[in-house]
Parts: structure tokens; C-alpha cells; sequence
């Protein structure tokens, strides 16, 4: 009998012990059910073929298409790995699945998405596993979203030479000899444009304490673009406007692009001590912010795509074409031109009308920035007369990092 | 301050609730090791309520209306949910140690294994992913009391004890104190709470004089649940935006460490529950501490590094189990299976 108090009371201390092991935020790092959709969803439709243009134009909205469709013959010809966070993350990963719903209902094709195993701690083994499965479950082309899937995507491209990749986030990649895998198409968006946007237009519109909150613990291209951009925003309105801004910047409970409690108790604390808007530049981390956001009456922007119907909190969002650019990459497979984005990098920005502010009258929330203003700035961009830097290591340096001339960067 | 003393308090009230779920199990001679568990199971049960009694629009027109009274009563059916399903799934432990009296450590070891792979499993089913979520808003634009409720504007000024501990808080944490209060008195104050306590001390004894022992213990683990199935909801509800993901950051196990930290005792557990809860907050939010409002953030400017913040809860629960589990006093009988033959 004592020693069963004894055995109970190590458990639990073990279990405690176990916790701290993995420190703060370990939202989602239970065991997930394995690989893809398995379920029978009975959601056999066959889009009628209307538009046979690969641009996709017609107005479908996405998320009118069943997540899970089923093939006749059991196979699936567009297929979308997953990033870490969720499919239906209202982020990046839907926004890029969208692209892949749209454009295979809109040309009649077959689709499935397969997420890696082990959800957030995905090793590259499962998500190797993962693009194998979309090869063998007979996938022309399988967009990859998101830069961490570098190393299983050079496996499989290696692997599998026939399928075309279509890597969302990414770079072209080379073999271990140098060769440049030419069915990899890497598509990357100009982010620090974007940031810049919401930075400008949040400040213009009188905001003075921000924040941003990013995901990938600081090492994520796109996220790192993002919030470096962001910074230049604020900082020239602001010294336009010859008003201080102070921000607080921090990747902290962003590892793994989740919600969590430390997360929201970290943001509610930032808003409790005056900021009024945060960037949530991070997957499913907007769920957390947005609620802290509502329960502390403060704003939020929000990311990839618009994000406004998610939250009257959200302001505006940073938006960036990944259904477009998707689409726009998966056409390139089906109407033989593969060969003009394979192997190359695709860096797309306001040029490409691929980053940008939702400027329609429900996600337009700003009071005193006008749209006429936004337009005007996003001209200069797309002119040239204004460049913003991509180049975000100076905030690596603790000296460069907080020298801006109108706003006090808190790196958190 | 204001904000230190609500999010304590939000941290704080699932541990303690949790907690006091053990000692009516453990009283009554039941060891619950599945309380994290039955809190994971509980907080999924109350958010697909939440999910699909909004997908059929029932609370819509109160939401439109700004009926907040109303949404508080959707609220709490919520928690009821969430306890009935938690006391149901708690039946798996009672049957198993009562009826088959096998070993109650192992029993709820199962429990613990089975709840976040069920939980997923459903989950995965019904949203196509990891984390079921509202089906619209958030947790705080439904639920959370605001002084707007009471007809205050944006930027009137409660009071201090207005600010703190009306505005921008859960009708659920105050639930859940009042029950803590009204259960204690109940365990100690009451016929019924006296001979529970005494199956978990003597069964034979309690036998003797006519108490059924089995029912006793059923009626402690099933109270247990109901707790821990409710608490895991308020968890879920107050720090995660009412989101199930097969997962509550080990705040069942916590809860365990504070029942037996607190001595099996209330009092000593609400106290242990604040100052876990009060770490936990440091801990995620050590970097926007302000206590005077002066706005000098002390701990962050100590210019420790933010790990041995994070490590916090964790450390003291360590350090102060260490400490007191010496003087620790369980149940007699706990973990025993009653078998009426022996004597």
C-alpha cells in the first residue's frame, strides 16, 4: 500500500518533471493520428469544367470546396503538404490549400492535402513520408507550403524526378552534386512589402504603441521579412507624422506557429500595459492574440491572408497571393510551361499584385488612413521610388536593431 | 496589479477546482491519477457544445442583442456539459477500481493515456484537424463579463475592485470558487462528507456501521469527475480562447501536485492554487510585469533570462513538494480496493 502512494506520487512527479522538460508553450505536441485525410467525407463532387483558363478566375470562394474530395480511381493529381500549425489555420496553410482547391475544381483535376505526422514536431522523415505518399497516391504536381520542408523535399524531389513541386515559402534546391532540381519551382513573396504596408498604415492612422508577435522563433524567412518590414513602416510614418513610436517585437511561444495560454497571457499583458495593436504574424497564433485582443479591447493585423472575418478586432491584414501565386505555379504544370518556373526562384511582390492590403469596405477598418493614401503608397512601391529593405539581419545586431529614428524597439 | 490578480486567478481557479476533483476521489479512497485525463476529456465535451450549439444558432440572436445574461447562461450550460460528461468518463475508473478492484494507480494511467488520443480521434473527425475551435467569435467577445455590461463606457473608471474583479472576467472562476467553498463544506460539515471521508480512512469501520462502502466510493470518484471534467472546460475556456486540443499543458498532473502539496486540505489547496497560478502568470508574462504602474518592468530589466522564468511553476513545484510531502498525510485507505472479506 505504500509503496502504491509512493509509485503514484513518483508518477506524477515524473509527470511534472516531463512538463518542464519541454518548457513553456507545448500547445499540440500530442500525438496526432498519422498522415493524411483518411476520412470518408462524401464529398464527391466533379466541378463543372466552366472555365478551362488555368488563371482560375472564376469567383469561387474556396472554402465552398470540400477539404476532402474523392477520386474515382483512387488517385489524386494535385496534391498540398501541410506546414507546421493546422490545415485550417485562416493562414497559410489554407491560403495556400485554397490555391490548390481552386484551381483543381476550376479544371476538373483531383485533390488532396496530406499533413506530415507529428503534427508541430514533424521530423523531416514524416514529412518525406508525407510527399511520398502524395507521389505514390499519383500527384503531377504536390505544393509544399512552408520553408521548414526543405531537406524532405530535396529527398523527394530527388526520389521522385517525374512530379513536379511547387515549393510556397521557398527556393529553387540543388542535389548534393550542385545540380539544380529543375521540378522544384520555388515561390517566395516579397513579405518585408507587405509588413511595410501595415506598419505605414497603422501608425497613419494614429496608432502609437505596437506590437509584433511572429512565429518560427525568429528563424522563419517569410515571418523575419514580415516583421523587418513591418518596423520600416512604422518608423517612416512615424517620422513623417514627427511622432515616437515604441514597439515591442518578440518571437516568444511562436516555435510552432500555435495557440497557446502563454502566448495569450503574454499578449493580454502587452495590451494591459498600453500597446494597442499587435501584428500576429503566425499561423494559428492569431487565435490566441485575437483573443487577447477582444478580452483587452485592443487591435490586431493580421497575416497571409485577410483575416478581417475572423475578429472585429482585426484592423487590416498583411496579406500575401498564395491562393494566386499557387495557382498561378500549378498552371504552369498542366499547360507545359513548367519549364519557365522549375529550378528558378519566384520572388513575387507588389509588382505581382502578390502583396497587399485588403482594401474592401468590410476589411477596411481604419479610420483616418485612407484607401486613397494606401493606393498612393503602393504605387510608389510598384514605381520603385520607395524600396524597402529585405535584408533583416540588421536586427540580429543588438546595435543596429534598435536604431531607428521614430521608433523604440522592445525585442522581447 | 489589477491585471496580476485576474490572471492568477484565471490560472489558479482550473488548478484548484482540479485539485479539490482529487480530494473527494482520494477521500473516499480512490486514487485519480486520471484528472488530467478527465480534464482534457471534459474540455472537449464543453467546446463541442459550445462549437455545435452555435453552428445551430441557438444563442445568435442573444449574441446580436448583446444579451450578455443570456450568453452567461449558455456558459454555464457549457460547464454543465462538461461536468456530466466528465463524471461520465470517470465511471470508467470507478468500474474498474470499485467492481474489478484493480489497481487504481494503473486504472487511471489508462484513463490519462486514453482521454488525448480519444479526444484527437474525434477531433480529427469533426473539424479535419487538431484543434476544435468556436464555431464563430472568440471566447472573450461571448463570454467574458465587461463593464460595458453594466452600462460603463470605454473609459470610465470601475474602482479598483470594479476593474479587478468585475470587468474583463469569467462568470466561470467565480462558479467555480463558490462550489470550491460550498464542496469543502460539504466534505466537512456534512453527514454525507464524514462518511466518505471515512471510507477512505477505515472502510472496514465504516462497513461495520452500515455505510455501503462501494456507493460512498462511486459517489467520490463521480463528484471527482464531474469536477475535473468542469475545470478542464473553465481551462479551456479562460487561457485557450474555448479551444480543444487533446491537450492541457499537464495542468491535471499540477492539480495533483497541489492536492498533495495542499495536504488534501481546501484551505491549504486554494493555496497552493494561487501561488502555482501566480508562477504560471510570471512565467508567461514575466516581461510585462508592472505592479506600482510605474512603468518600470522589474523582472524583465533583472535581466534574467527568460527560460528560468518559463521553468518557474515547474521548479517550485518540485522544490516544494520536496519540502512538504514529508509532512504529507493521504487518505488511510487510498488505493486499497475494499473487499468486504477481508478484516
Amino acid at each position: 500500500m505504500k509503496s502504491k502512494k509512493l509509485l503514484a506520487m513518483l508518477l506524477c512527479l515524473s509527470m511534472v518533471f516531463g512538463l518542464a522538460a519541454c518548457g513553456g508553450g507545448t500547445q499540440g505536441t500530442s500525438e496526432s493520428p498519422a498522415g493524411g485525410s483518411e476520412s470518408p467525407a462524401a464529398g464527391t463532387e466533379s466541378p463543372a469544367p466552366e472555365s478551362e483558363t488555368p488563371s482560375g478566375e472564376a469567383a469561387v470562394d474556396p472554402d465552398s470546396i470540400d477539404d476532402n474530395m474523392t477520386s474515382d480511381d483512387g488517385t489524386y493529381q494535385v496534391a498540398f503538404v501541410t506546414d507546421v500549425g493546422q490545415l485550417k489555420d485562416k493562414s497559410f496553410n489554407q491560403g495556400t490549400y485554397d490555391g490548390v482547391k481552386l484551381y483543381a475544381a476550376a479544371n476538373n483535376l483531383s485533390y488532396k492535402y496530406y499533413q506530415p505526422a507529428n503534427a508541430n514536431e514533424a521530423t523531416d522523415d514524416d514529412r518525406f513520408d508525407a510527399m511520398q505518399a502524395a507521389v505514390d497516391g499519383g500527384a503531377d504536381v504536390v505544393v509544399c507550403a512552408g520553408y521548414l520542408q526543405e531537406a524532405a523535399l530535396k529527398r523527394a524531389a530527388i526520389a521522385n524526378p517525374d512530379t513536379k513541386f511547387v515549393f510556397v515559402d521557398g527556393y529553387p534546391l540543388s542535389d548534393d552534386s550542385g545540380n539544380v532540381l529543375t521540378n522544384v519551382a520555388g515561390i517566395a513573396f516579397m513579405e518585408e512589402q507587405a509588413g511595410y504596408l501595415a506598419g505605414y498604415a497603422a501608425v497613419k492612422d494614429g496608432f502609437t504603441e505596437l506590437g509584433f508577435s511572429g512565429g518560427g522563433g525568429g528563424t522563419n524567412p517569410a515571418c523575419c521579412r514580415f516583421g523587418y518590414g513591418y518596423i520600416q513602416g512604422a518608423n517612416a510614418a512615424a517620422a513623417e507624422d514627427g511622432v515616437t513610436v515604441n514597439m515591442n517585437y518578440s518571437w516568444e511561444y511562436g516555435s510552432t506557429f500555435s495557440a497557446s495560454p502563454e502566448l495569450q497571457t503574454m499578449i493580454s499583458g502587452w495590451y494591459a500595459n498600453g500597446t494597442e495593436i499587435v501584428f500576429a504574424c503566425g499561423g494559428s497564433m492569431f487565435q490566441s492574440i485575437s483573443a487577447a485582443a477582444s478580452a483587452n479591447d485592443g487591435y490586431v493585423i493580421g497575416v497571409d491572408v485577410d483575416q478581417s472575418g475572423e475578429s472585429e478586432v482585426v484592423v487590416t491584414s498583411a496579406m500575401k497571393g498564395l491562393a494566386d501565386a499557387v495557382q498561378w505555379a500549378v498552371a504552369h504544370v498542366y499547360d507545359g510551361t513548367w519549364d519557365d518556373i522549375g529550378g528558378t526562384a519566384t520572388s513575387l511582390g507588389v509588382a505581382d499584385n502578390a502583396v497587399a492590403l485588403p482594401t474592401t469596405d468590410e476589411a477596411w477598418r481604419f479610420e483616418t488612413f485612407s484607401v486613397e493614401k494606401y493606393e498612393e503608397l503602393y504605387q510608389q512601391m510598384v514605381d520603385g521610388t520607395l524600396v524597402v529593405d529585405a535584408d533583416y539581419t540588421v536586427l540580429d545586431d543588438p546595435e543596429t536593431a534598435t536604431d531607428w529614428s521614430n521608433v523604440v524597439l522592445n525585442i522581447i | 496589479m489589477t491585471f496580476l490578480i485576474q490572471q492568477t486567478l484565471i490560472y489558479a481557479v482550473p488548478l484548484m477546482i482540479v485539485a479539490l476533483a482529487g480530494v473527494f476521489a482520494e477521500r473516499s479512497g480512490i486514487i485519480n491519477l486520471a484528472l488530467e485525463g478527465i480534464m482534457i476529456f471534459g474540455a472537449f465535451a464543453g467546446v463541442l457544445f459550445v462549437n455545435l450549439t452555435q453552428q445551430a444558432g441557438v444563442f445568435s440572436a442573444a449574441k446580436e442583442a448583446n444579451d450578455w445574461i443570456a450568453l452567461q447562461g449558455f456558459m454555464l450550460l457549457a460547464m454543465l456539459v462538461a461536468a456530466i460528461l466528465g463524471a461520465l468518463f470517470s465511471l470508467l475508473l470507478s468500474f474498474a477500481s470499485v467492481n474489478l478492484k484493480a489497481d487504481q494507480t494503473i486504472g487511471g494511467t489508462a484513463l490519462n493515456l486514453l482521454a488525448p488520443a480519444l479526444v484527437l480521434f474525434f477531433i480529427r473527425i469533426i473539424a479535419n484537424q487538431n484543434t476544435l475551435q468556436m464555431y464563430e467569435g472568440d471566447a472573450a467577445s461571448w463570454f467574458m463579463i465587461r463593464k460595458a455590461n453594466f452600462g460603463f463606457g470605454r473609459n470610465d473608471d470601475m474602482g479598483f475592485l470594479g476593474e479587478t474583479f468585475v470587468n474583463r472576467t469569467y462568470l466561470a472562476t467565480y462558479i467555480c470558487i463558490l462550489l470550491f467553498v460550498v464542496l469543502s463544506i460539504l466534505l466537512y460539515k456534512t453527514r454525507f462528507g464524514l462518511r466518505l471521508r471515512s471510507c477512505g480512512e477505515n472502510p472496514q469501520a465504516a462497513d461495520s456501521l452500515g455505510i455501503n462502502v462501494y456507493k460512498m466510493r462511486y459517489a467520490g470518484t463521480t463528484i471527482s469527475g464531474a469536477l475535473a471534467g468542469m475545470g478542464g472546460f473553465v481551462y479551456a475556456l479562460t487561457t485557450a480562447n474555448c479551444a480543444s486540443t487533446g491537450d492541457v499543458a499537464g495542468f491535471g498532473f499540477l492539480a495533483l501536485a497541489v492536492m498533495i502539496f495542499g495536504n488534501w486540505k481546501p484551505g491549504n489547496i486554494a493555496a497552493a492554487a494561487l501561488l502555482f497560478g501566480l508562477f504560471k502568470y510570471i512565467a508567461a508574462s514575466y516581461s510585462s510585469i508592472d505592479i506600482n504602474g510605474d512603468g518600470v518592468f522589474f523582472l524583465a530589466e533583472l535581466g534574467i533570462s527568460g527560460h528560468l522564468y518559463r521553468m518557474l511553476p515547474y521548479l517550485v513545484t518540485l522544490v516544494v513538494l520536496a519540502f512538504t510531502s514529508k509532512k504529507s498525510r493521504a487518505p488511510k485507505a487510498e488505493g486499497v480496493p475494499y473487499d468486504k472479506g477481508k478484516r
